[in-house]
């Protein structure tokens, strides 16, 4: 079903860049055929297991895997000795800041189990009922230590260390202690005293938000076969094999060049399938087995065993002039890493304030290690988060000053030029369209009336990626097209590859099939990740295609005997460039495809790039709630999201983006939530207590498709996945407002939670 | 060819002792990278491996080959990655 309204001043007309062909990959995913990572076997293959702790803080004194060992039909035991020591030290960006010591420790706990659900021990056997039994004959001598799970709790003097000798980074000056804290971070610019003794009215509020999960339907699933001459083969589904096949050799003390890994279908990702957890364990027990071994996760480990995106603690304060001008701002983002540090809270930092121009403003960041799994990213990891505080704070101040919260957005709106408080001035527009758009659209102007009911808006804003990405493409023998890329396609990629292709050789879509290559058939492509895909990979499928165009035209010249420069190509053919260079009929792909080895042989051209220059996505949306009195429940009646894409390649599919991150973002806001007892342990690993949302759950979602195209794009892509989760918390909090007049202040705004401060109203 | 480079403040306070502006000659962030390490030997490694650039605003993977207009505003910041 599409709802979506398409605002664009373009005048260009594509044939196919902007349609709705049939996705490629929907076939084999309906009829059950796609292959996803628990899907392979191959022959001989042993089933893995892994031992996880049950406690949230413990040291481990002692792991004797004797009896495991002892059982038949085992293969092969492996623990973190069998993984090489990594250094201490923080490599690459501040963000990510990789530090293999922390990598290899979650992959298999060495001296502490630092929550539960951790990795311990593995095995692999004949099959997966001995996996498991040998998993529970593992005897692992604990001595359990005293946890903390909030973020607040975790940052006392006096809370209990993950880390002995862990000190805060980021300090003026190199503290004497340790702290769980292991990061500050602060961004500042102009005067935020003067600006908010400037303002008419200040606004501030403390926040929190639940850790949730990125909740992909498909478990994370690998196989790994490992050779007595040290290469090996992986199969597994992730967002990134490149990335998949690095960690793994970092973490084996392998070479890069050793490993070959194979993207499998992707049930799911949204950040969390960005990095390892079960490639570098299940490539152990090849090594030790001599076979292939294949590991997946249940759904519990996944809950216990990888990452979810931050909880947090934040404050913010806003303060505005009567009429509208915001004058200052100022925020503190407290968020939980989990149990190595690592949040994205510099993402929070950065994004909160990006819609706006605000002349003062602060940011500062805390990165805090608690006894949970270690954060992973999800859908523009830390924006969410931060726009859920400072959208709520200005809702405040638009109330505050009587002013339309739409308006209040155009008076501040961020255009090119603007400085973001990180320095660099904003190079891209965008936010203006897409409030105009929201506010042209007949939604805005049909508030609700019912009793209970209540309107929120909210915006928010991503970097959007760039980087390095290869393709490669194939001209075959009957003119038909393949476009190998390295990019797991999580969000549509396939089509909109194709699409470019299509659009680039002027050719019928239906001749160019897409796909996803194996690290050993195309060059490095970085993650899926970060909105990038669409401009990064598909700037290099369009170098590609042209470079292909150039030997098309090299060819036809040598079937013509006119020189290279003689020859154009025009709507899928080779043409004489003018009426000089002779009378001849114009050369098909096919008919050049089919002469490809009297002309030099395959018809094949590749290029990489690292993408720059890539414009981030803005994002405001409208909901209309009604609120049960009685029972606390949020009810969704009205949800419209306008979002500026750049250019919608494959409209449906950035929709359906749209809707996706507006779905999850339903559920951040009201149901969502990892919750521990006062052991440390996650009391609900499983869709039954942590409640998705579900169709039901929610109305149609009207999308605004705002085409605003980033010219460094060859069909103005920008990137379109994630902004769309960034507004919906603070859309919704700020219309619970509305209907209730009450402002709620932590996530999930579930029925007990909303009862509870309709109570005390 | 006159370029202002630019760090954040907790960059600057790190490595280049607070200062947090400076004016280099340079057509490409090569030149750029190359004029801050002869300035702060080791800086140049850094920034490749820890930063991402924004030239007037453009946002780059920090490299050689990004070409630095005249009086280009070069701002080095923390590297950033999605999900």
């Amino acid at each position: 079903m599409n709802d979506s309204t398409i605002v664009t001043d373009s005048t260009k007309r594509f044939k196919w860049v902007g349609t709705r062909p049939i996705r490629p990959d929907g076939v084999p995913k309906v009829t059950g055929r796609a292959m996803y990572g628990a899907d392979l076997k191959l022959p001989g293959m042993l089933f893995g297991k892994v031992l996880r702790s049950p406690h949230a803080h413990a040291r481990i004194l002692k792991i004797d895997t004797s009896k495991a060992e002892a059982l038949p039909g085992v293969k092969a035991v492996c623990t973190a000795a069998d993984l090489p020591e990594q250094k201490n030290e923080f490599i690459g960006p501040e963000r990510v800041a990789v530090n293999f010591w922390h990598v290899t420790r979650n992959i298999l706990a060495r001296e502490k189990a630092l929550y539960e659900g951790h990795a311990i021990a593995a095995v692999a056997a004949t099959s997966a009922s001995i996996a498991e039994e040998a998993a529970s004959l593992i005897e692992v001598t604990y001595e359990v230590l005293p946890h903390v799970i909030d973020v607040d709790e975790a940052m006392k003097p006096d809370a209990p260390l993950l880390f002995e000798n862990m000190k805060t980074r980021g300090l003026a000056t190199e503290p004497e202690g340790f702290s769980n804290i292991s990061k500050r971070l602060e961004f500042v610019v102009g005067d935020i005293d003067k600006g908010f003794a400037e303002a008419d009215v200040i606004m501030e509020k403390e926040f929190k938000t639940a850790a949730v999960h990125q909740a992909y339907i498909e478990p994370h699933a690998c196989v790994a076969k490992m050779e007595a001459d040290g290469q090996g083969e992986i199969w597994t589904s992730s967002q990134g094999h490149f990335q998949i096949r690095a960690l793994t050799a970092k973490l084996l003390g392998s070479k890069i060049g050793d490993l070959r890994v194979s993207p499998a279908e992707i049930g799911g990702g949204f950040g969390g399938k960005t990095i390892a957890y079960l490639e570098p364990v299940a490539a152990v027990l090849s090594r030790k087995s001599g076979l292939p071994v294949r590991l997946q996760m249940t759904r519990e480990d996944v809950f216990r065993g990888t990452g979810p995106t931050s909880g947090s603690s934040m404050w913010a304060k806003v303060g505005v002039k009567k009429d509208g001008t915001i004058v200052a701002a100022d925020a503190i983002f407290k968020f939980q890493a989990g149990a190595h540090p690592g949040s994205p809270v510099m993402n929070a930092c950065l994004c909160s304030y990006s819609p706006y121009d605000i002349p003062n403003a602060r940011a500062v960041g805390y990165d805090v290690v608690s006894n949970r799994p270690k954060a992973a990213a999800y859908r523009a990891p830390g924006a969410p988060i931060g726009h859920w505080a400072v959208e709520s704070v200005i809702d405040m101040c638009a109330k505050a000053i009587g002013m339309d919260p739409v308006d209040l957005r155009l008076k501040n709106v961020a255009g090119i030029g603007t400085p973001t408080i990180a320095g660099p001035k904003h190079a891209h527009a965008g936010f203006r369209e897409t409030l105009e758009a929201l506010k042209a659209h007949p939604a805005y102007t049909a508030p609700p009336t019912g009793k209970n009911q209540g309107r929120g808006i909210a915006a928010g804003y991503w970097f959007n990626g760039g980087g390095e990405s290869s393709a490669t493409l194939q001209v075959n023998a009957d003119g038909t097209v393949l476009v190998a890329t390295g990019s797991p396609d999580i969000g549509g990629s396939r089509a909109s590859m194709a699409i470019m292709a299509a659009e680039t050789l002027g050719v019928d879509y239906n001749t160019v099939r897409a796909i996803v290559a194996d690290t050993g058939s195309v060059g490095y492509t970085h993650v899926t990740g970060g909105s990038r895909v669409t401009f990064a990979t598909g700037t290099a499928v369009v170098n590609a295609t042209k470079a292909a165009i150039k030997d098309l035209c090299k060819r036809a010249a040598m079937i013509w005997d006119v020189d290279p420069e003689g020859v154009i190509w025009e709507d899928g053919f080779a043409k004489p460039a003018g009426a000089n260079v002779g009378d001849f009929k114009p050369l098909s792909i096919a008919e050049l495809g089919g002469k490809a080895a009297a002309t030099g042989g395959p018809i094949t051209a590749s290029a990489g790039v690292n993408a720059g220059a890539q414009a981030p996505g803005f994002g405001v949306h409208l909901v209309d709630v009604e609120v049960d009195p009685e029972t606390g429940h949020v009810q969704i009646l009205r949800y419209v999201a306008a979002q500026d894409v750049g250019r919608a390649i494959h409209p449906s599919y950035v929709e359906g983006q749209i809707q996706g991150g507006v779905a999850q973002g339903v559920g951040w806001a009201l149901s969502e939530e990892y919750i521990y007892n006062n052991k440390g342990l996650l009391d609900n690993p499983g869709f039954l207590d942590y409640r998705c949302p579900v169709a039901s759950d929610l109305p149609m979602i009207e999308t605004i498709l705002v085409e605003v195209p980033n010219p460094v794009h060859p069909y103005g892509a920008k990137g379109v996945g994630e902004v769309c989760i960034c507004p919906p918390m603070a859309a919704i909090g700020n219309a619970i407002q509305h209907a209730t007049g009450v402002r709620m202040t932590d996530l999930p705004m579930s029925p007990p939670r909303v009862l509870e401060a309709l109570s005390a109203k | 060819m006159t370029a202002t480079v630019t760090f954040t403040a907790g960059f600057a306070r790190k490595y280049t002792a607070g200062v947090r502006e400076f004016e280099v000659e340079a057509k490409n962030l090569r030149g750029v990278i190359r004029a801050m390490e002869e300035m702060f030997p080791g800086l140049g490694h850094t920034l490749e491996e820890e930063t991402n650039v924004a030239i007037n605003g453009e946002l780059h993977e920090t490299g050689y080959f990004q070409l630095v207009p005249p009086g280009a505003e070069v701002f080095f910041i923390p590297r950033i990655e999605g999900g």
